[in-house]
């Protein structure tokens, strides 16, 4: 759905060019309920209309805007007595607008807006569409229907001539605790991006004085360190991940992947050799921008609903903070307590940051050379 | 992003950076948000009535109203015009054909005829053109109920059930296509299937050698196209491309052929040669991938173009929930899109309906990619259970990945 979205937008300069990749025969239909009334549209292919209406007046095998035009009352009976729409039992009355054209990447399209008084409100929506299919039986009516801020999908023809929506009762709690808990899942499994934080947060209980680590005196200063850290990782991930789930910035996985990697390298070996001491959260926010990519590239694989786009992303994005709260609660407490053992200054951070930094290299290498 | 952002002269660096990122990246999204908005909204009203529009493809008119209603009456009319548009679907890699192929045949599949048999035949080789393997075999299986003599249904059986990988009754079908067909159509149904089943060798010495004098045209095309594939399993590319080139000598309309020896060609880095033998098919699906890796191999920039046509060929595919393309997909996904995860998937949904030795290379390659050696399970038990030999396979069988 993503990417069909992304070339509507690419559509008008691709089709200029004349061939195209055939694929079977489609109609799109796009309604949108608002009370008894509903808006939408539906498209058919010019190639299509010609087979069921006859638009090429001069059997030169071209169509033109004009022979198109021309046949627009008999392409508006022909949907009118091809689809029907319903609210429960009671039949819709379609009125069509003004005849235009999409060009899709596979041609042009005869683009027919519409408006459907239904008598009734809407509670469930019964689509019957029968279009092309006694010409062309695979030719099928691809249905985006949407009700408030909810969208719905459906395939029709074939053996599906007929669908029912139930509009009154919108699935959005489950589309967002879908997405909320692929977020959690997401980090919790791609260790990348903890230890990453994790690299950064282990010095946030100490304090550097004259080349060496010292335990924070109180809890204060640890618990504000930790608060910037994270804050910044959040605030800077969560700006990128936005810019590419809406196809704003998009980067090679390649490239951000093992960016990822090297970012983790950077701040594990930053706890060995330290140059950044007081102003971590800078890291975090220049590399969160990364990890923001390469959350994006897991939201991609799982696409946004249309009509839900900015829920689920919210809802995605929101899974990912609740599931590195829960390792920052679950760590750093401890990590606190244990401050001042010698232990975790003189193993944990050093053994910790080089085990960190091993895995991360070999990360690296693995993804920059895609082995 | 922030690099783009100017210098605040009147604070502290160290104190700046952060607004000034956040400055610019809403500038950006406020900017980019409205471009999307208004680029979505594609429909338009053409400024002149001599613009056309489209093309009607020549023999597309066949299928419109008035022959549609001497085909409802008139098997005579309706099954040779099925066949011309199945013919129309294979020359143009157009689907739309199958799809008017399916609509001469629809009266004639049901109710009791002599022309039934026919009919459920034709209509098996659309189900199998769109990869519906499973429906295609149902169909196979009433036309050989109702005619247990019907050559090209036992062929067309055989086939299904090759590309399923269910070797075993493939053959029994093979052997049923007896005497009413040429020897040499026997010998290529089963020496096929030997090959795939650990007589690689054996089998393309017996088919390399066997006469080929008097054997109809479209018939040695079809021996070339299976000794080029045994060929390059065996690693002796130099004789498969040899058998490739005389089979496209023989039927240059073979797109199976033609996306084989393009592989072959792409496997040797061969891109310039792989744009020259598709030069002209960017219409279909698999041919267009092979240019767009082709190019991309040439290190010509993205081809924004092709990849678009087949992002969204993949993406109303999926919509319509069918899987005609998924191996193609997976690939696209995999070398182009380079998002091994998404490709795994594709990789992991098709070799769940077809097991060529292609279907296993992606399923593999995808496994690998994604760092899940295990999701490449099904390929290698097949690979075991079956004896396949394919030298193209074994990179990706030696080594167990980490």
């Amino acid at each position: 759905m993503r990417a069909a979205a992304r070339l509507l937008a690419l559509g008008t300069l691709l089709f200029a060019s004349g061939v195209q990749a055939h694929i079977a025969s489609n109609g799109f239909l796009v309604a949108k309920v608002a009370g008894e009334r509903i808006t939408g549209s539906i498209e058919l292919a010019v190639r299509d209309v010609e087979l069921a209406i006859g638009v090429d007046a001069n059997h030169d095998g071209r169509i033109t805007w004009g022979e198109l035009r021309a046949s627009a009352p008999r392409l508006d009976q022909y949907i009118a007595r091809h689809l029907h729409l319903a609210a429960q039992s009671s039949p819709c009355t379609l009125s069509f607008r003004a005849l235009e054209v999409n060009a899709r990447v596979d041609g042009s399209y005869a683009f027919l807006p519409w408006t459907a008084r239904c008598g009734a409100p809407i509670r469930q929506l019964n689509v019957r569409y029968a279009l092309m299919q006694d010409i062309d039986p695979s030719h099928r009516g691809l249905l985006t229907l949407t009700a408030g801020r909810v969208a719905q999908t459906g395939v029709l023809g074939g053996s599906t001539p007929l669908l029912s929506f139930d509009v009154a009762h919108p699935s959005q709690w489950r589309t967002a605790l879908e997405y909320l808990q692929a977020g959690i899942w997401h980090i919790w499994s791609g260790i990348d991006h903890l230890l990453f934080l994790i690299s950064l947060l282990l010095p946030a209980v100490l304090l550097r004085r004259n080349g060496h680590w010292q335990p924070v005196p109180s809890a204060r200063p640890a618990f504000l360190g930790i608060l910037k850290v994270v804050t910044a990782f959040t605030l800077a991930h969560s700006i990128t991940l936005s810019l590419a789930a809406f196809d704003i910035i998009r980067l090679p996985s390649r490239l951000t992947e093992s960016l990822i990697a090297a970012s983790i390298i950077v701040a594990a070996l930053n706890n060995l050799f330290p140059i950044v001491t007081e102003g971590r959260s800078r890291i975090a926010f220049s590399f969160g921008l990364l990890h923001g990519f390469g959350f994006a590239s897991v939201l991609a694989d799982m696409g946004l609903p249309d009509g839900a786009r900015l829920l689920s992303l919210v809802s995605f994005n929101f899974g990912i903070e609740v599931g590195q709260l829960a390792v920052v609660l679950l760590v750093m407490p401890v990590a606190y307590l244990i401050r001042c053992e010698l232990l975790y200054r003189r193993v944990v951070l050093p053994i910790g940051s080089t085990a960190i930094a091993l895995l991360a290299s070999v990360w690296l290498v693995e993804r920059a050379f895609v082995l | 992003m922030s690099g783009h952002s100017p210098p605040d002269i009147r604070a502290p660096a160290h104190r700046a950076w952060m607004p000034g990122a956040l400055r610019h990246a809403i500038a950006c999204i406020a900017m980019l948000m409205t471009a999307y908005a208004t680029a979505a909204a594609a429909a338009y009203t053409p400024g002149s009535d001599a613009q056309v529009l489209a093309i009607v493809p020549p023999g597309s008119a066949h299928a419109s109203l008035a022959t549609r209603q001497v085909a409802l009456r008139r098997p005579d009319v309706a099954l040779p015009l099925a066949q011309f548009y199945i013919g129309r679907a294979r020359v143009t890699g157009d689907l739309r054909y199958l799809g008017y192929a399916e609509g001469m045949l629809t009266p004639w599949l049901g109710h009791p005829s002599p022309v039934r048999p026919a009919a459920l035949v034709l209509h098996a080789t659309i189900l199998q053109s769109r990869h519906a393997f499973d429906a295609s075999l149902v169909e196979l299986s009433q036309a050989l109920a109702l005619q247990p003599v019907n050559a090209q249904a036992w062929l067309t059986r055989a086939t299904v059930l090759r590309v399923q990988g269910r070797y075993a009754l493939a053959m029994q079908s093979c052997e049923h296509l007896g005497p009413t067909v040429e020897p040499v159509i026997t010998q290529l149904c089963v020496q096929s299937l030997q090959a795939l089943t650990g007589h690689l060798g054996e089998a393309y010495a017996e088919l390399a050698s066997a006469p080929h004098t008097g054997v109809p045209r479209e018939v040695r095309a079809w021996r070339d196209s299976e000794l080029g594939e045994m060929a390059e399993r065996m690693g002796n590319d130099s004789a498969a491309e040899q058998w490739l080139r005389d089979g496209l000598t023989l039927k240059p309309e073979d797109f199976y052929m033609r996306t084989a020896y393009a592989d072959l060609l792409l496997r040797h880095h061969r891109a310039a040669d792989t744009l020259r033998l598709l030069s002209g098919y960017d219409a279909i699906e698999p041919m267009l991938l092979r240019i767009v890796l082709a190019r991309q191999m040439l290190g010509r920039g993205e081809d924004t173009r092709g990849e678009a046509l087949l992002a969204n060929a993949f993406a109303v595919e999926e919509q319509r929930g069918e899987a005609i393309h998924r191996r193609e997909q997976a690939r696209f996904l995999l070398d182009v899109e380079r998002r091994p995860a998404a490709a795994l998937t594709a990789a992991e949904q098709d070799i769940a309906v077809q097991r060529e030795p292609d279907d296993l290379m992606i399923l593999l390659r995808a496994a690998q990619a994604a760092r899940q050696p295990d999701a490449a399970a099904p390929a290698r038990d097949f690979i075991v259970r079956q004896h396949l030999q394919d030298v193209r396979l074994q990179p990706y069988l030696a080594t167990r990945h980490p």
